[in-house]
Parts: structure tokens; C-alpha cells; sequence
């Protein structure tokens, strides 16, 4: 079953459970209901009996009565949903956010309802607020949640965070058709959605996001082999060699330099490339040979914060360390969050003395970095 | 079988960094004798040791120890050592070739061709084997997983980088050229060429001069191994356990200045020197900044209003590793109040 009719389905059978367990316990329908009370008993038994335009109708007749009564803008919001009535839907669910700021499941409903409305930028700020809320706490809901997020984050040019939420949901063991196009269309760095592939187009995206769930799922060996096929087939096609540096790079740095730089003989002039290159090999300490590749992408496309980062830390580990500081704080001031950037800044200006700075940026890179354990480093 | 006789190699060629000079052999110590002398009996000097080259195991013939089902002995006789697990019905024993650590030890394994840090390690608070660091979140289900924690390409590279010398070339791990524990050339790259161009009578070719670096460029030299503040952050390394990070914990002091040579790791540690132990002995490091003398060059330095010696032992508490087999000098500097939470 794809996603988006399983999606449809769980939601319903969640809402279905939902509504149940909320239920009042005895309800008697009428035809003509008037009172408050009325209304939300002929409401509670239309929705149990499966007749959701009656539902709906009763439900909005009570939230027009009191509008203050959050579970009815939550049980009509989440009905609407299930019969494709988004933009009602939308409606409903901001009465009930009003009313419930820290709903994440609400949050996130609406997020999936604007998304289907196109409204995506807002769609992707409810899913992630939602996803903060807890929408995202249980597998069935987190599947749905993350793939719309990744799906939303592509379609958005922000591929590599695609691939991160992708790359969760794979661990998890959801791989299924959809996921694997998503997986393809952020690893082809193709700013659109499943349901705009060209046909043309549909088996090269296929192909990628198979060999990167695979590599997502441990098997790097099947990995491998599925992406020399697309190289093989499709060898001059931009951003794959990218695709399977990027993946590389974090257990197998040589590799994915040797995958940059034959991404390079494709794509020559990709600021991107230039920058993850230099990026690895600054990782390797090797920043004299990163600095060359720095500069070119700086060059190739100066408004790129990754161009400006590696610059800024290239020039500042060879010792030029006042021509680093413009790169890095550009950085900073477009990417508040970017903890890579607070690191080569830190260690800029402890380098200058400049000891108060380089304080508050490390304070600042202890806010922004995650909790591991310090049992995870060898002794 | 192959790394037995990588490791033979490696002995063989395992001799004190020198080069031929018509008659006579060149050495780090000829030029360099008060380093040399010292410097092979520090902890990083002993960072690795080998079968025939390993006190500890020598004055401990046979260790167990027992988790669950699986009951662990390091056996010793005759300057060979062998780590056995058993569940009680099999048994796989392995030879201890590389035992990482001059007083806690762990071993690293080679099975059917595969790398394993021990599961056990030897702690010399306890005279004996305990679970290594990190490991007790391992639960094997098989004798084989029994062994340790298997190691990934860079795990072992990393391992050997900084316990042996001229094990990592290029970022590969080359096990011909491996010398135990730490010599000159770890630290001191290019000594070989330096050794070998004054062979020829060449005295223009030198390593670079580490005690130039800045104390951040120090801090991230030493934390290659020791850890860098950066790795750590980036990380998200928190809680106790890294308070042997001592590079980051450095960094995150108050009084670390990147620019200032009194706050780095060399100010206070001559590497090629052993540790030295005593509080006192550091006091002459702090008063360097916090003292009135010092007013003008350090003026944010506060003056301790409490005492003028012993600082470290108020200031760098003792802080006691989680498994309670260590206790490590946190160098993070500060004023430590009471109950309050260990910082970061």
C-alpha cells in the first residue's frame, strides 16, 4: 500500500480509536438536535455510526455554539481530513491549536492538511513544531510525520536534511516505494515532489533511492554494488557520485573524497562539491589542500553558507585567521544554528586572544550540540 | 596469523629512531639526550605493550573475571598472553598481541581476521579485570560477540594512532612501521627526515617547532588523542565521563585564552616527563596569571582570597570516572561550589 492511501487509512483507524476511547459513554442522536448537548451526542453517534457528513455538519453546528469546546474543533478537523476537506480542515484545527497550543498530533495534522493544500513552507513549520510536541513519538505516526517532513524539506532545496529524516525512517525498517523515490529525489537534489516526477526521469530516481536506503540500511556492500550500476548506466548524471560521497563520508572519508572528486569531473563547477571536498579534507586535516577547493567554491557561488564555512575554517587552520573571521560570522548571521560555524569561530577567536568571544561561542556550541554519552569515545 | 607476523616484522624494525652516518648511528638522543632519556618512561611512552614487554601481565599470570555466562581469563607464561572467553561449554582464545595503556590496559583482538576491543580490560585500582569503559551497554548473545566491541577500519586505525608510532600513514594503518607506544616521530613529524638529512651532514631540514604553536593549536595537537574541545562538542560527549577529555575540559575553563602560552598544555606538562602528581608542583603555573605581580599582564585574573598554594586541589577537582576504576583531574579551572552539578 503507498504511503499517502496508507496514511489516510492509519490516520482513520487512529482517529476511529481516538474518538472511541474519548467518547461519552451513552449518546442518543436526534434529527433536529438544538441544544449544545444535543448537538455534540448526535455528533459523537453519527461519527461512531460512520456517517461522517453527518458528523461533520453536527460538529460544526456545536463549535458554532461553543467554540471554546476544543474536542470538537479537534474531532471535526481530523474528519475533514479523512475526506480530503483540507482547507475546512486547516480552519479547524487552528480553533483547536488556539485553544491547545501544545498539541503536537494537532500540530501536525495540520501540517499534513497544508501540505496537501500546497501550502508548503507553513506545512513544514506545523510538522516540525508537531514533531517537537511529540507528535512523532509513536512508529506509526513517525513514519507518516518524517516522510512528509523529508518530503517537504526536498521540495524546499534542503536536501541533506531530507536524507537525515530519511535515513531515520530506514533504520526504523520503513522502506517501501514511496520512501525510496523520496530517498531519490533528495539524493538527485530534484526540488519536487513524488507527484511531479517525469516519467522520463522516474527510473534513474528509483534506482538512486533504492542504492541509498540500502546504504541507509547497513548493507554497504549491496550499496555499492547498486550504485556502480546507476554510474554505469547513467554516468553522466550530476550529483549521484555526490550522493554516494555524502553517504560515505562519515565511516569511509577516503572514499567519499575519491566520489566528490569524480562528481567533480561531472558537475566541475559546483560550489557544492568544491566546498564538501575541501570540508573532507579539513576533517583529514589536510587544510592546505581543502583551502584550494574552499576558494573555488567561494568563487562558484559566494552566497553558499557551506562555501563561506569551509573558507572561513580553511583560512583560519593555515593561519590566516582575521581573513576567516568575515566568512565565519557571515555565516553565523544568516545560520544562527550553524554549530560548525560557532566551532571554527570559537576557535577563531581564542586564537586572537579574544577570550570573552571565544567563550560565548563555545557556550553557544555546548547549547546547540547534542547529548551523547562520553561512554561512546574509545578509552 | 598475518598480523603475527606483521607484528614480527614490526619488531624487528622496533629500535630507537636512527640513521647511519658512515660508521656511527644517528639518534634523536645524541642531540636530544635529556628528552630521549625520559621520554620512553612516560605513560605515553608506554601507551602500548607488547607480548615479552608487559609488567602488568607479568605480575599477573592469570586474571578472570565473569559477566552473566561468560567467564573471562588473560593468562600469561612464558611472555605470551592469551584472552580466553568461555560460556562454560566452549571456549575461543585469542593471543594478546597489542594491549593498549600504561596502567589500565585493554587489549585489542584479532579474530578470524576481525578487530575486537576487549570486553574486559585491567584496572590497577582493582588489581584486576572489570568491563572496559563504554562497553557495559553490550549485551552478547553469542560467544563470538562475547569477545568485545568489534572495530570498524577507522576505529582500529584510531587505536593504533595513538598508541603505537608510524602506525597511521597517509590515514592508513600500516602495521610494518608500528613502534609501541609513542616515540619522537609521533609528536614530531618529519624527525625521520631530520635524522636522515643530518646523517648526510644536513642540518637545514627540522621538524616543525611545536612549542611555538599558540595554546589552542596545543590544545588541538595534545587532543588528537587526548581529545579536542571541538570533537567533544561536536560530539555531544556530556556527564563525567569526560572529564578525560582534558583538552576540552581546558577549554571550556574561564581562564583559557587561546593566545596566552600560560594556559596551555605544555605550560603545565612537559610531555616528555612523567606526570607529575602533587598539586604544589602546579601552583607556580596558576600564580603566573593569579597573583599581584601578575596584575598588569592578566588583569581579569582574579587573586584566590583563600590560599596561595595547593590550587589545583580546590580549583581542578578530583572527579571520580563512572565504573569507579578512575579518578581524573578535571581540568576544568574554576571556583567549585558546593553540590553544584559537574559542568558540561
Amino acid at each position: 500500500m503507498h504511503l499517502r492511501s496508507r496514511l489516510i487509512a492509519d490516520t482513520l483507524l487512529g482517529l476511529t480509536l481516538t474518538l472511541l476511547l474519548q467518547a461519552p459513554a451513552s449518546t442518543v442522536a436526534q434529527d433536529h438536535p438544538e441544544s449544545f448537548d444535543e448537538l455534540t451526542a448526535g455528533a459523537s453517534s453519527a461519527r461512531e455510526q460512520g456517517d461522517i457528513p453527518r458528523a461533520i455538519e453536527l460538529y460544526q453546528q456545536a463549535t458554532q455554539l461553543n467554540p471554546k469546546w476544543p474536542d470538537g474543533w479537534w474531532y471535526l478537523g481530523s474528519l475533514q481530513y479523512g475526506v480530503n476537506a483540507y482547507a475546512p480542515a486547516i480552519e479547524a484545527l487552528t480553533h483547536y491549536i488556539e485553544l491547545t497550543p501544545d498539541a503536537g498530533p494537532a500540530r501536525a495534522l495540520r501540517g499534513l492538511c497544508e501540505f496537501e493544500v500546497g501550502q508548503y513552507p507553513q506545512s513544514l513549520q506545523d510538522l516540525q513544531q508537531g514533531i517537537a510536541l511529540g507528535a512523532a513519538n509513536q512508529p506509526r505516526n513517525a513514519g507518516i510525520v518524517l516522510y512528509h517532513e523529508a518530503l517537504l524539506l526536498t521540495r524546499l532545496g534542503r536536501f541533506e536534511e531530507a536524507l537525515g529524516k530519511y535515513a531515520v525512517m530506514v533504520r526504523h525498517g520503513t522502506i517501501n516505494e514511496d520512501v525510496t523515490n523520496g530517498i531519490g529525489l533528495s539524493g538527485l537534489r530534484m526540488p519536487i515532489l513524488p507527484k511531479d516526477i517525469d516519467p522520463s526521469q522516474a527510473q534513474l530516481i528509483a534506482m538512486v533511492g533504492r542504492a541509498a536506503a540500502t546504504f541507509m540500511s547497513g548493507d554497504l556492500t549491496g550499496a555499492h554494488q547498486a550504485f556502480e550500476e546507476i554510474f554505469a548506466r547513467f554516468p553522466t548524471t550530476p550529483n549521484v557520485h555526490y550522493l554516494y560521497a555524502y553517504l560515505l563520508f562519515p565511516a569511509d572519508p577516503d572514499q567519499a573524497i575519491g566520489q566528490f572528486q569524480k562528481e567533480l569531473t561531472i558537475s566541475p563547477a559546483s560550489a557544492l562539491v568544491h566546498a564538501m571536498l575541501a570540508w573532507a579534507f579539513g576533517m583529514q586535516g589536510d587544510y592546505r589542500i581543502a583551502l584550494s577547493d574552499a576558494q573555488k567554491a567561494f568563487a562558484e557561488d559566494p552566497s553558499l553558507s557551506m562555501a563561506q564555512l569551509v573558507l572561513g575554517r580553511d583560512l583560519m587552520e593555515t593561519g590566516d585567521i582575521r581573513g576567516a573571521l568575515p566568512h565565519l560570522e557571515a555565516v553565523v548571521t544568516t545560520e544562527p544554528q550553524n554549530l560548525e560555524a560557532h566551532i571554527a569561530l570559537a576557535k577563531a577567536y581564542s586564537e586572537l586572544g579574544r577570550r570573552d568571544d571565544a567563550g560565548r561561542e563555545r557556550l553557544l556550541c555546548l547549547a546547540l550540540s547534542g547529548h551523547g554519552t562520553a561512554a561512546d569515545a574509545n578509552m | 596469523m598475518r598480523i603475527c607476523r606483521v607484528l614480527l616484522v614490526s619488531l624487528l624494525s622496533c629500535i630507537c629512531m636512527s640513521a647511519e652516518r658512515g660508521q656511527e648511528t644517528v639518534t634523536c638522543a645524541r642531540c636530544h639526550q635529556k628528552q630521549a632519556s625520559t621520554q620512553p618512561g612516560t605513560q605515553m611512552g608506554h601507551a602500548m605493550q607488547v607480548p615479552g614487554d608487559n609488567d602488568t601481565l607479568r605480575a599477573h599470570p592469570e586474571l578472570t573475571f565473569r559477566r552473566e555466562q561468560y567467564t573471562y581469563t588473560v593468562k600469561t607464561q612464558n611472555g605470551q598472553t592469551q584472552y580466553i572467553v568461555s560460556d562454560g561449554t566452549h571456549s575461543i582464545s585469542i593471543p594478546v598481541v597489542w594491549s593498549m595503556g600504561a596502567q589500565a590496559q585493554t587489549w585489542l583482538l584479532d579474530h578470524n581476521g576481525r578487530m575486537y576491543e576487549s570486553l574486559v580490560s585491567y584496572y590497577p585500582s582493582i588489581e584486576g579485570l572489570a568491563l572496559t569503559v563504554g562497553d557495559d551497554r553490550l549485551e552478547p548473545k553469542t560467544l563470538e560477540e562475547a569477545i568485545g566491541r568489534p572495530l570498524l577500519e577507522e576505529g582500529v586505525t584510531t587505536c593504533f594512532g595513538c598508541h603505537a608510532s608510524n602506525a597511521v600513514i597517509g590515514h592508513k594503518l600500516n602495521l610494518t612501521s608500528l613502534k609501541p607506544g609513542l616515540t619522537c616521530e609521533h609528536c614530531h613529524v618529519d624527525a625521520g627526515a631530520h635524522l636522515a638529512s643530518i646523517a648526510q651532514g644536513d642540518w637545514t631540514v627540522f621538524p616543525p617547532e611545536l612549542k611555538d604553536l599558540s595554546s589552542e593549536d596545543i590544545s588541538n595537537f595534545c587532543g588528537q588523542c587526548h581529545r579536542t574541545w571541538e570533537l567533544v562538542v561536536r560530539a555531544g560527549w556530556r556527564g563525567t565521563s569526560n572529564v578525560r577529555f582534558q583538552p576540552y575540559r581546558l577549554a571550556i575553563s574561564k581562564c583559557f585564552d587561546g593566545a596566552d602560552p600560560r594556559i596551555s598544555c605544555i605550560a603545565c606538562h612537559d610531555p616528555h616527563q612523567k606526570v607529575v602528581r602533587g598539586a604544589s608542583f602546579y601552583d607556580s603555573k596558576c600564580l603566573a596569571c593569579h597573583s599581584p605581580a601578575m596584575s598588569a599582564a592578566a588583569p581579569h585574573a582574579k587573586v584566590c582570597s583563600v590560599a596561595k598554594v595547593n590550587c589545583a586541589s580546590c580549583h581542578m577537582p578530583k572527579v571520580p570516572f563512572p565504573g569507579g576504576h578512575f579518578v581524573f583531574t578535571d581540568h576544568d579551572i574554576r571556583i567549585v561550589k558546593p553540590n553544584e552539578p559537574y559542568p558540561y
